[in-house]
């Protein structure tokens, strides 16, 4: 199989990843519940793992990280902490419904900062204009998880901190591949999925959390600290992980941290730019393919949706699928990106690319797509 | 055998007391904090031997980590409250 779906999750994981997951389930309890050996085990499992993404986040301590089920539950309690209802927000034109969603069901005022696709120095003057008095946060992807367009987080941090707004980031896409120094951007929150670019698995996520940032629990409940308090605990992470935690998926996630460490998320950018590039060539020409492609290459994560003249984008994944080629298509629950491109209606076919695809696999899929068109399925 | 009990607001909190002692030397484990000290219920401490209190004391004031509360663990294995 091509699997060209590493936005949506990464199929392919270090093999450790799964044999952590394993050993996690037969020797993990549960931590801070207890004093025993089990119990101390998946602690330490726990600290790692928040020690590592710590190291590898730009957070100064441990404590700040915390375990979610995914990007989104992390985002929503990033949005809750900040966003009071009818409160103005002001988002990037390629926000995810995770965001924007949570912000609906709060009634906020959404403003939205954007400019041509792969333009940073224009979405950053349209953050730059639209950042007013009113806006009491702000929200960016880091990249987009339909275009790969990479926003420019450094600038735009540099300007909420300025302006003493608080930010969120969503690095569902770039983290495991783009730079990420969550202290150093003075972010509110920056939230990931566990499951993606830091391979590992499904159901784990990140939220790191500024300093002082006063965060607030989606869920209350059992923590294994200050018990005798009905309030939540007022400290980090206990006060955003009431229940058991995911421990399994945790020590999946650790191994997954340490495969991106050892191999160096700069490396791992470079591989799927190059493979990107490549697949830019290769489908550059098709008759009928339309690309979303960074001309200069350095504003592009290993993203890339295409757009097929005479095919419905649904259609062709379906027909690539049923030929071993796995990709995404649709408006990738992101209509607010779809719609700031202009690709609502037709929506994209999306390739994404992991540390594990090869240029073989695009010059297969590139072959595949020919033999599809040439069909005209 | 005395030893000193460094109370930790939470597991993490101790988690990273623990790293911190052991970085200089400091021989530390994690224990969770006797029901009869532990005021606001579940919590976990950090026990290390008696004459490290003052090193330990330094190490985690410079990592800007404050015990909440400290114990010495007497030979009869009762706690008294240790005033820092």
């Amino acid at each position: 199989m091509i699997y060209f779906d590493a936005a949506a999750t990464t199929l392919q994981k270090p093999t450790e990843v799964a044999l952590a997951c394993a050993r996690a389930i037969r020797t993990c309890a549960s931590p801070g519940r207890g004093g025993h050996k089990p119990a101390m085990a998946a602690a330490q499992t726990a600290y790692d793992c928040r020690a590592l993404a710590g190291e590898l986040l730009g957070v100064a301590e441990p404590e700040r990280v915390v375990f979610t089920m995914n990007a989104t539950h992390a985002l929503n309690t990033a949005i809750r902490s900040l966003v009071k209802p009818g409160d103005t927000v002001l988002i990037s034109g390629w926000e995810h419904n995770a965001v924007t969603r949570p912000l609906k069901a709060l009634n906020a005022n959404i403003k939205v900062a954007a400019g041509p696709l792969f333009d940073q120095e224009a979405v950053l003057a349209s953050f730059e204009r639209e950042l007013t008095g009113d806006v009491s946060c702000v929200i960016s992807t880091q990249c987009s998880n339909v275009f790969g367009m990479v926003q420019p987080i450094d600038k735009l941090a540099a300007l909420c901190r300025e302006r003493e707004v608080p930010l969120i980031v969503d690095a569902s896409q770039g983290a495991g591949c783009l730079s990420i120094d969550a202290d150093g951007w003075g972010a509110a929150f920056v939230a990931m999925p566990g499951h993606k670019g830091l391979y590992g698995p499904q159901g784990t996520g990140l939220l790191l959390c500024g300093k002082d940032v006063a965060a607030a629990p989606l869920i209350q409940g059992g923590t294994g600290s200050d018990s005798v308090n009905q309030e939540m605990p007022d400290f980090l992470p206990d006060r955003l992980e009431a229940g058991t935690h995911n421990i399994a998926g945790v020590a999946g996630l650790l191994e997954g941290l340490r495969f991106v460490f050892a191999k160096g998320p700069q490396n791992i950018l470079e591989h799927e730019r190059r493979l990107l590039a490549r697949a830019r060539d290769a489908l550059g020409q098709l008759p009928g393919v339309e690309l979303f492609c960074d001309p200069l290459g350095k504003r592009q994560g290993g993203v890339l949706s295409i757009r097929l003249a005479r095919m419905d984008c649904e259609s062709a994944a379906q027909w690539l699928g049923e030929r071993g080629a796995a990709v995404r298509a649709g408006v990738h629950c992101s209509p607010l990106a779809h719609r700031t491109q202009g690709t609502l209606e037709t929506g994209t076919v999306r390739l994404s690319f992991s540390a594990f695809n090869t240029p073989k696999e695009v010059d297969r899929f590139a072959e595949l797509l020919e033999t599809m068109i040439r069909k005209g399925v | 055998m005395v030893y000193y009990l460094i109370i930790c607001k939470s597991l993490t909190y101790a988690q990273r007391t623990a790293s911190v002692l052991s970085k200089v030397g400091i021989t530390a484990h994690i224990m969770r904090t006797p029901r009869t000290i532990a005021s606001e219920g579940c919590s976990h401490g950090v026990k290390i031997a008696q004459r490290r209190l003052p090193d330990a004391l330094v190490a985690l004031n410079r990592a800007e980590l404050s015990p909440q509360r400290v114990f010495i663990m007497e030979a009869d294995g009762s706690y008294q409250e240790v005033r820092l």
